[in-house]
């Protein structure tokens, strides 16, 4: 018994151990070799963005407070996203595709963040999930031509590597 | 002479071996814990301000007129202050953080930081643990290094048990005569003489015998694991294993777990007073029990104290204010073992196949659920007065039941689970295992597999009119309207919406049986179905759950995702053992689930389900489907919204008939819930390929015959358009409408 559950561990450290890169001191450009390197990074603040908007909340939007704004406004997605950065610069693709999913559970109609789940997927050839994420990507891209293109190309080389 | 001199030293190194190996080897067997899905706060999630403290006081947080450690919360109008304990989760650390959280009625306004005026983006709060998978034996603890456990819980042990730990060599002579004098002293017996290091061998070699033997072998097992272990091994095993507490089946312990049980917050985060009072425990769990006996409990923790001056580890203020603090034990029952059984048992079935039953009941592993436990005691608190209030007076033995399932919209997450109408029943599992015929939830997968086909679109007339089938067996078949009556020729999208079966069957003969079962399995469906005519009208046996699953992959507009109640597995350490994450596959296209959503979101607006509406009126829209079976046996509805699917079943165990449609029975309890949950308005965007066209209202077969005075619009898929002759669009071309639709895209 404990040896299955250490058959386990064995395999699940095996797993991660294989993408595992040493940490370094800047997030490394994500490094993929048939795919173009994702164009979103760090998504600028919902209000700046195409389509879709953040969901609705029934009550209005707080006035700016008078006390002196933050720099720059992050939202849940952006905050999750540049962890996601970091996760994918330290070699922890399954770390950073649980980031994907946690803002995802946030919200579960940007395509940019069903794209990247899905180039994240990709990178660990799971190449039918990246297939089925990517086309998610593209039923909420909307009129976002640029996601759709992209998820669309995503889509093509993970069909054909499958 | 020298035989027992030769058998005393075999003696000796035998159990110097034996002891030796023994706790080299100690593992304890571990309990594998389960938690629920933890809430994250962010400005606007969906959660209003007694749903937080609510959480908090799951969470064993202590409410305070000021928040300074972890686990500390106030409430303040509609303003929470926290101080989080900080968590490892399965995909990374959350760190302690202080955080304001404002709310506006059920949602979160914003989210501060400490640093005045820094918006916080994200807070993800711990688990709660919702239930326990226990070794056989009952035993259950925390276990903690050392490092973890606060100095004034080892100076008090060390002053009321042991003083002399430190010094002696496993036994401790001075310390023996000191308790007989002080027992003698006091007539009863107030110290014991045996060392910690005794004591950590008792509660290890587990035995009832009193023998002189066995206290000299028990002796001799002190000195042996002292000369090869040092202090900090000997007295970490002891605060781990020693015995606090019994909770039913479940034996407590070590201190980090009676921390847990007695006060419900962790051992770090206790004072001085609740410290002493842990302490005192080990001469007498049952005694001193302080949920049981508060009185004996309190004398005790008062002597500790006192052990405590007299060695100088605390002040005499110190000691004279922790006396006077009140005990104050947890009042809340801890869902532990028998927590949410109906969603366990889906727990449980999914990870059979990867984990044996006796990996969950020793290796301490932590298993992250997809529950939402504020919904799951939404349902819990409500379902079954739900469930009674549309049950008809029956005057046989045997309750009208229920089952319901709740999916999040686009993950496939199972958020929340009744098994019966009873909450915490841990019998017959209805939402997993009652198989009941489906009766009209099958339609949208009629409608589903039509609208695919180029042959059929929303405006397709079709014919509700008595209808004759028949069957490979030879028998006739002759399906009827649920109300006896005929509606001639009928939109296809009005077929669904007020749910005729003769329109139906009519549908599902054009477009050929099979292509219906095929799209049930698409849907997710994992059963073979044999594609006889009945099925159009759902002559298939359903569990909630498998219905849940349809309807999921209609809810994220044809991408099928697995439900699963389980996201990731670790240690007992916090290393990744298993993740389960979103799985996502196109099983039918957008632009077809968006016409079939459009007929669902009428069942609402016009159709079966509309009685709902009123309650539901800032839900809208949503989308769903009444099902009722013959002589009404079976009540279902299966419905949606932007964030969360639900299926309700009632019935009675024994296929009886309930009285009940889907409208008057499952819709009626679906609502509440709904309500009570504050369901959100779908939003679902229409296709690149979906334009608008009028028609009449009045469906016809004939152009001629059209009524544009009265007409609706509707949507189509752009090569679907229904034919020129029947539109009511005069002066609009085709092309103009592309066009149109292309601006609007760009806009």
């Amino acid at each position: 018994m404990m040896l299955r559950v250490l058959l386990l561990v064995v395999v699940a450290t095996l797993g991660a151990c294989t993408s595992v890169r040493p940490p370094q001191e800047e997030p490394a450009p994500v490094e993929d070799r048939s795919v173009q390197p994702p164009t979103v990074t760090v998504l600028p603040p919902p209000e700046s963005r195409p389509l879709p908007p953040e969901p609705p909340i029934s009550t209005p939007v707080p006035e700016p407070e008078p006390v002196p704004p933050p720099p720059r406004a992050a939202t849940p997605s952006s905050t999750l996203l540049a962890s996601v950065d970091n996760a994918m610069a330290a070699g922890q693709l399954e770390q950073a595709a649980a980031l994907c999913e946690r803002a995802l559970r946030i919200s579960p109609r940007d395509g940019h963040l069903w794209y990247r789940l899905a180039t994240i997927r990709f990178q660990q050839e799971r190449f039918n999930d990246a297939a089925g994420l990517a086309r998610r990507a593209m039923s909420f891209a909307g009129p976002d031509a640029k996601l759709a293109q992209d998820s669309q190309r995503l889509l093509q080389q993970a069909e054909s590597r499958n | 002479m020298v035989w027992g001199t030769l058998f005393g030293a075999a003696w000796f190194l035998w159990i110097d071996y034996r002891v030796r190996m023994d706790f080299q080897a100690l593992k304890w067997a571990l309990p594998a814990r389960i938690y629920a899905r933890p809430v994250e706060l962010y400005a606007g999630a969906h959660i209003g301000d007694e749903d937080l403290v609510d959480y908090l006081q799951r969470l064993g947080y202590r409410e305070t007129s000021r928040v300074d450690g972890p686990g500390e919360y106030q409430l303040e109008q509609s303003l929470v202050r926290l101080r989080t304990r900080g968590f490892e989760f399965w995909d990374g650390h959350e760190p302690s953080v202080y955080a304001e959280v404002d709310f506006s009625g059920r949602h979160v306004l914003s989210l501060r930081g400490n640093q005045a005026g820094l918006d916080l983006p994200l807070l993800r709060l711990e688990p709660v643990e919702i239930a326990q998978i226990n070794p056989e034996t009952g035993e259950d603890r925390l276990p903690v290094s050392i490092t973890d456990v606060p100095p004034e819980l080892i100076k008090a042990i060390i002053a009321v048990e042991d003083q002399r730990f430190y010094t002696h060599y496993g036994v401790d002579p001075i310390g023996i005569l000191r308790a007989l004098v002080a027992n003698v002293k006091e007539g009863s017996i107030v110290q014991g003489g045996s060392t910690l290091t005794q004591q950590l061998i008792k509660n290890l070699y587990l035995t009832q015998e009193r023998t002189l033997r066995r206290k000299i072998e028990e002796a001799l097992m002190a000195v042996a694991l002292e000369f090869h272990f040092s202090k900090d091994e000997i007295l970490t095993a002891y605060l781990n294993e020693v015995f606090l507490g019994q909770d039913g089946k479940r034996a407590i312990h070590g201190f980090a777990l009676a921390a847990e049980h007695y006060f419900g917050r962790p051992l770090k985060e206790l004072k001085l007073d609740e410290l002493a009072m842990l302490a005192g425990l080990p001469r007498g769990a049952s005694y001193y029990n302080p949920l049981r006996n508060p009185e004996r409990a309190v004398e005790r923790r008062n002597v500790v104290l006192a052990s405590m001056l007299e060695q100088n580890y605390i002040t005499a203020d110190e000691n004279a204010a922790a006396r006077k603090a009140e005990l104050q034990v947890t009042s809340r029952p801890v869902n532990r073992g028998a927590g949410y059984p109906a969603f366990m048992e889906l727990v449980y079935s999914n990870l059979e196949s990867d984990y044996a039953a006796d990996a969950l009941r020793t290796e301490g592993l932590r298993i992250f659920t997809t529950l939402d436990i504020n919904m799951q005691s939404v349902i819990e608190a409500e379902f079954e007065k739900s469930v009674k209030a549309v049950e008809r007076p029956s005057s046989t033995e045997g309750r009208l039941e229920g089952a319901m399932v709740i999916t999040d919209a686009s993950t496939g997450e199972v958020r929340a689970m009744a098994g019966s109408r009873q909450s915490g029943y841990t019998g017959f599992n209805r939402a997993l295992h009652a198989e009941r015929q489906i009766g009209s939830l099958i339609k949208p997968a009629v409608y589903l597999a039509a609208l695919e086909s180029p042959d059929f679109n929303l405006a397709t007339v079709l014919s509700d009119r008595p209808i004759e089938l028949k069957l490979d067996n030879g028998q006739l078949w002759e399906p009827h309207n649920y109300d006896d009556k005929m509606y001639g020729d009928v939109y296809l999208y009005d077929a669904l919406e007020r749910s005729m079966n003769l329109a139906t069957v009519d549908l599902g003969m054009q477009l050929g049986v099979d292509k219906v079962t095929k799209m049930l399995t698409r849907l997710g469906h994992k059963k073979s179905v044999q594609p006889f005519p009945s099925v159009l009208l759902g002559a298939v046996n359903m569990t909630p759950i498998e219905v849940a699953q349809l309807y999921q992959t209609l809810a994220s507009n044809g991408f099928r995702s697995p439900l699963r109640a389980v996201e990731a597995v670790t240690t007992a350490k916090g290393d990744p053992l298993a993740w389960y994450g979103i799985e996502t596959e196109q099983v039918v296209d957008p632009a077809s689930v968006y016409l079939l959503e459009y007929a669902m979101q009428g069942v609402f607006e016009r159709g079966t389900g509309k009685t709902a509406v009123p309650r539901l009126e800032r839900s809208m829209p949503l989308a769903g489907k009444t099902g009722t079976t013959n002589d009404m046996r079976d009540s279902w509805f299966a419905g949606f919204g932007d964030d969360l699917v639900g299926v309700v079943w009632l019935g009675y165990d024994d296929n009886r008939e309930s009285g009940l449609t889907g409208a008057t029975g499952a819709l009626r309890v679906w609502t509440d819930m709904m309500a009570l949950l504050d369901i959100q308005p779908r939003q679902t965007l229409p296709p690149a390929d979906i334009m608008m066209d009028t028609v009449p209202l009045q469906a016809v077969r004939d152009p001629s015959e059209r009524n544009c005075a009265v007409s609706e619009s509707l949507p189509f898929q752009s090569d679907r358009m229904p034919d020129v002759a029947y539109s009511c669009e005069v002066n609009d071309s085709f092309f103009e409408r592309i066009i149109d639709r292309f601006r609007s895209q760009g806009q």
